[in-house]
């Protein structure tokens, strides 16, 4: 019989991959920074697209840089 | 000497408004940092206020259903002391985190280190609007 402790020790509400993780991430901190930077609506969505581009690829540059590391 | 009408009608304003406004700030700043995005709302900034807020609300939240850990004040360890700074920095977030997710932090899943990281960010970036909200008030910034 599992014990109520590990019960929520597996319990897991949210689940996310690693890329939706980053992905996530990358939005909110875009969002966040074009806010806090940019003055007009459309600096601040030219700024959060770009941050977000920027955000996911060095992201995967670096995943790939790393893969051998993995293997 | 006596100043000239000029040099006080540019001077007086800036040193009455000097004081309201620090004052002002000092709320601003402590509302901000307790409710993400509350700054701006008593500022006025409808839109900011309401992006701050769901910013740090999503990466809060996030953080702790992907069950990360929520560092603690009073540990030896700097990093510990670092990361307490960085959480505490998401205000009402913080204080109701056990709230939230129950089961605590669950570290040993990348999920969950993950889930350490998104609240340390959603602290660290509600530091960064209470600083422009301070900025706001005290009349630097628009």
């Amino acid at each position: 019989m599992k014990s109520r402790e590990e019960g929520k020790r597996r319990a897991q509400p949210l689940m996310l991959t690693h890329l939706q993780a980053m992905l996530l991430f990358a939005l909110v901190v875009s969002v966040a920074f074009a806010c806090l930077t940019k003055r007009t609506v459309a600096d601040r969505l030219r700024y959060t697209l770009w941050a977000f581009l920027a955000f996911v690829a060095v992201a995967v540059v670096v995943g790939w840089i790393m893969y051998p590391a993995s293997r | 000497m006596p100043e000239s009408p000029e040099v006080i009608s540019q001077t007086e304003p800036h040193k009455l408004s000097g004081g309201g406004n620090a004052a002002k700030a000092v709320v601003v700043s402590i509302a901000a940092w307790l409710v993400p995005g509350l700054g701006h709302l008593l500022l006025r900034k409808w839109g900011r206020a309401s992006i701050f807020f769901l910013g740090v609300a999503a990466m809060a939240v996030a953080g702790l259903l992907l069950r990360g850990n929520v560092f603690t004040p009073g540990g030896d360890d700097p990093f510990g002391t670092l990361g307490f700074l960085a959480d505490v920095g998401s205000g009402i977030f913080y204080f109701i985190s056990r709230s939230i997710e129950s089961a605590g932090p669950d570290v040993s899943r990348a999920a969950g280190d993950y889930g350490t990281r998104f609240f340390a960010t959603a602290g660290v970036l509600n530091l960064l609007c209470v600083l422009d909200a301070h900025e706001i008030a005290r009349g630097r910034k628009a």
